[in-house]
């Protein structure tokens, strides 16, 4: 019957549906089975969303207060600065990274008919009508999709798809720069916040609520910020694009970097607005750069001294125990952060620094570094300028933001220690590593929480006192930092005893051995892991709303179904938390689209 | 002058003794192949001689250094000893450039230039300059095994270990392995290569030798070895494999 269907074998795509979705009588069965499934969840779904009860305006209205809660009308301007960073440095990268790549016209034509026949079959199958329940218990049909409006959108859309089916196929030559088109691709979702338009409550000069709700674009208050925006992304993608012609190498080091700096830089500078004031930076911050410049001169200058050989585990056990007491010294934070530092340069400096082309770039990375670090120190440790109502300058997104990257970027390096740790042969260390990774991960995430919200201040010794956003930063970073320390471990055993081998073979010592060979090869093959556990740090930080702070969720579930003024919102769950998956979703995704791409370049060096 | 001796050398892993008191020396520039039944202790024997395994008892000297548990004479008998493995064990993760200039920037401390331009020339002796970029996944099992030599010479060691390079090889990828270390064994260095390849052993061998059950039972010329063996096992052995 079907099966022998002349189109069924002589099509190619006739062939591809045969073989692939009715293959035998059981994969017709699933086939038709998740069809129909598939169709009737998205009926449902759009006959929710177009539902004329539904309020979005509630969601649209909120948007503010979603992404930033009670940030200060007054300093909006470092919100989009922040933003800016983040978007400047897109374009850099985009321009840095993709110009020189090219992309063929057929293909473009691949992805646009592909996004035109998905369209055309959207709107084909979404329902006319949804049911309306009305006050007295009777359900009431209402038409949701006009039949003209359903034509006016299919009808476009298939000659679309037809079009860019048969052109996708024909052989043109002429090649697009990919960077180019992504930045296109940018700009149409930024111009999409011009030119689409919505039903946005809006109040009249005497504060009056205008009825029913004007259509007005995306952006209708943002303009401005937006447009500067862009049309600074688009001058960095250039100076990228020139930097990547004239072969600038040091950009492929600077990018990442500056993509690694510009949250810290973002949260303890720009998004905060620190209060500083001269004399600390003057009676702390400049002596600490100072001192700790000379000590890391001298560690880079004398470390590979042989004559040293002897005394360098006691050189390394006495930094050791200075840092831990530094640590417990009531000295300026600067000092206690920087001696971490110090530690590590104390490890790497041997490694490197063994010629003078070496010491000389270690130095320069120190100072820097040093720099660096006191700078953001000097912001995140200030106190604020900003007054807000609920006390904490973070709050919606900012918070939900905040979280995650701390999350991440404090739990990694946590997480690589407390693994190397257990996997170590000196028993102290290995007892006490496994001793944090097995406590933390027995309680559960909400459990630490409390924890962190009520009892860490009865632990701490008096006078010490962190906001309870640290608090759950810092807890949070050691509860995902012991569920990375397992996953890296996993790693680590599964690369095999030869790779140990051939490294000692060539004269490598432990440290070269551990980093330059092991690491590298464990961390590469748990990157799915790896990005699967950041995914759900990211999801998680919403679980802060339970001790009281509002992230984005709890402005969702708690704050906007409760607002009356100016408008009424009150009892609006459903938009919130519809419009809060799609979010999460969209971010989800994007993630772990971007580090399967990250995975397919890393994947040329596997076996 | 021998530049490896090794004095009625001893090795147990628990109760089991793998070495029962190996004597022997190699003078440098020396071609010495190591045969032998499975689990007679051959690989067990040459991985000692660069510390991958310790023996219990004993003395091996190499180039003058003896080897104890001294952390600094380790690391510098094994930056003077290359070592080639059975499984290649390259760096999957680094392109074959890489695989060979990491030891020389890391260890030896030479800039990363003139490490890349040592290689290019050791790919070129090896055979494979082609293929500097491309990663060890990408490579056949005789171009990874010739990449491993290139790897450990490019230390410039002044012996080289070859523990059953071409075991693990399909027979059309033996040839290519066995002309890079024939050409090294001309060129004067010392090796010692455990191996079945009799063919190498006659033609390229200095001396061979027969492990048997953690014992040397025969030491002789390669042309002694096969064709006129003094020892009962010797002939045995032959008679097996060839
Ligand atoms: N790590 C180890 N632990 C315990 N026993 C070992 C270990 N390594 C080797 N042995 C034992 O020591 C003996 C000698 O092993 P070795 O690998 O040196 O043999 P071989 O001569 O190289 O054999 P083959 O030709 O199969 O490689 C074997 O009986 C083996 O089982
Ligand atoms: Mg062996």
């Amino acid at each position: 019957m079907i099966r022998d269907n002349k189109f069924f074998i002589e099509n190619p795509y006739g062939r591809w549906v045969r073989d692939n979705l009715f293959s035998s009588s059981s994969s017709a069965f699933l086939t038709f089975f998740a069809g129909f499934m598939v169709i009737y969840s998205y009926r449902g779904i759009v006959g929710f969303i177009l539902n004329p009860e539904r309020m979005w305006t509630s969601v649209t209205y909120n948007m503010k207060l979603y992404m930033i809660l009670a940030y200060p009308d007054e300093a909006m301007i470092r919100v989009w600065l922040s933003v800016g960073l983040a978007l400047l440095l897109g374009g850099l990268s985009i321009g840095f990274y993709n110009s020189g790549k090219t992309i063929s016209l057929g293909g473009i034509f691949q992805k646009l008919f592909t996004i035109s026949a998905v369209i055309a079959l959207l709107i084909a199958l979404a329902p006319t009508n949804t049911n309306v329940i009305q006050n007295d218990g009777s359900i009431e049909v209402v038409e949701i999709i006009p039949q003209d409006v359903r034509m006016l959108i299919l009808g476009p859309s298939l000659v679309l798809t037809l079009a860019f089916f048969f052109l996708k196929n024909i052989k043109i030559k002429s090649l697009f720069n990919t960077a180019k088109v992504n930045l296109t691709y940018c700009g149409l979702i930024i111009a999409s916040l011009y030119f689409i338009k919505i039903p946005t409550i809006s109040l009249d000069s005497s504060g009056e609520r205008i009825i029913p709700d004007p259509f007005l674009p995306i952006a209708s208050t943002t303009y401005i910020p937006w447009t500067i925006l862009y049309v600074g992304m688009l001058i960095f993608f250039f100076i990228g694009s020139l930097l990547k012609n004239r072969d600038i190498k040091i950009m492929a080091r600077l990018i990442p970097i500056g993509w690694f700096l510009c949250p810290l830089f973002i949260f303890s500078w720009i998004f905060k607005k620190p209060l500083v004031e001269l004399n600390t930076v003057f009676s702390a911050d400049i002596p600490s750069i100072l001192v700790f410049g000379i000590i890391g001169f001298l560690i880079i200058r004398f470390s590979d001294n042989q004559s040293l050989g002897a005394y360098r585990t006691p050189i390394n056990i006495g930094f050791l125990v200075l840092s831990v007491v530094v640590f417990l010294l009531p000295v300026v934070f600067i000092f206690k952060a920087t001696m971490v530092l110090l530690l590590l340069l104390l490890v790497v400096s041997p490694a490197i620094a063994t010629t003078k082309e070496g010491k000389r770039q270690l130095f320069i990375v120190w100072v820097v570094s040093l720099f660096v670090l006191t700078f953001l120190i000097r912001g995140a440790s200030s106190d604020t300028m900003l007054v807000t109502p609920t006390g904490s300058i973070f709050g919606g997104f900012s918070l939900t933001w905040l979280l995650a990257i701390f999350g991440t970027y404090a739990s990694f390096p946590l997480g690589l220690a407390l693994a190397l740790g257990r996997t170590s042969t000196l028993p102290v260390i290995r007892i006490i590593c496994t001793g944090i990774i097995e406590i933390v991960r027995s309680v559960p995430y909400i459990t630490w929480l409390f924890f962190a919200s009520v009892m860490l201040t009865v632990f701490l010794p008096s006078g010490v006192e962190f906001n309870l956003i640290i608090r759950v930063l810092i807890l949070t970073a050691f509860f995902s930092g012991a569920y990375f320390a397992e996953y890296i471990r996993g790693g680590l055993q599964s690369i095999p005893k030869g790779q140990y081998e051939a490294a000692n073979a060539i004269g490598m010592n432990p440290f070269q051995r551990i980093f330059l060979v092991i690491v590298p090869q464990a961390l590469r093959a748990i990157i799915p892991t790896l990005v699967g556990s950041v995914i759900t740090s990211f999801k998680d930080s919403s679980l802060v709303a339970i001790i009281g702070l509002f992230d984005i969720l709890r402005i969702g579930t708690s704050v906007i179904p409760a607002q009356s003024q100016p408008v009424a919102f009150i009892g609006r769950n459903l938009e919130q938390l519809v419009f809060l998956s799609f979010f999460f979703w969209v971010f989800t995704f994007v993630f772990s689209r971007r580090s399967m791409k990250f995975e397919k370049r890393l994947g040329l060096g596997e076996r | 002058m021998s530049i490896i001796k090794t004095v009625d050398v001893k090795k147990w892993f628990g109760d089991f003794q793998a070495l029962k008191g190996i004597s022997m020396e190699v003078s440098e520039g020396e071609v010495l192949v190591i045969c032998g039944p499975s689990g007679s202790g051959k690989s067990t024997f040459i991985r000692c001689i660069n510390r991958l395994e310790q023996h219990q008892e004993g003395e091996i000297v190499v180039d003058g250094i003896e080897l104890t548990n001294d952390l600094k004479n380790i690391e510098a008998i094994r930056s003077e000893v290359g070592m080639v493995f059975q499984s290649f064990n390259l760096f999957p993760h680094l392109t074959v450039m890489q695989n060979i200039t990491l030891a020389p920037i890391w260890v030896r401390k030479k800039s990363r230039s003139e490490s890349e331009e040592k290689a290019m020339e050791l790919l070129e002796r090896v055979g494979i300059p082609e293929q500097a970029q491309k990663f060890p996944g990408q490579l056949s099992g005789g171009q990874q095994q010739r990449v491993a030599i290139a790897r450990a010479l490019a230390m410039e060691p002044k012996i080289m270990l070859f523990d059953e390079p071409t075991s693990a090889l399909d027979p059309e990828m033996i040839k290519e392995v066995l002309d890079a270390m024939k050409e090294l064994a001309e060129s004067g260095m010392t090796m010692i290569v455990v191996t079945h390849e009799m063919g190498f052993a006659k033609e390229v061998a200095d001396r061979v030798m027969l492990f048997d059950d953690g014992l040397m039972v025969e030491e002789n010329t390669p042309k002694e070895f096969f064709d006129n063996p003094k020892n009962e096992r010797t002939k045995l052995f032959l008679s097996q494999i060839l």
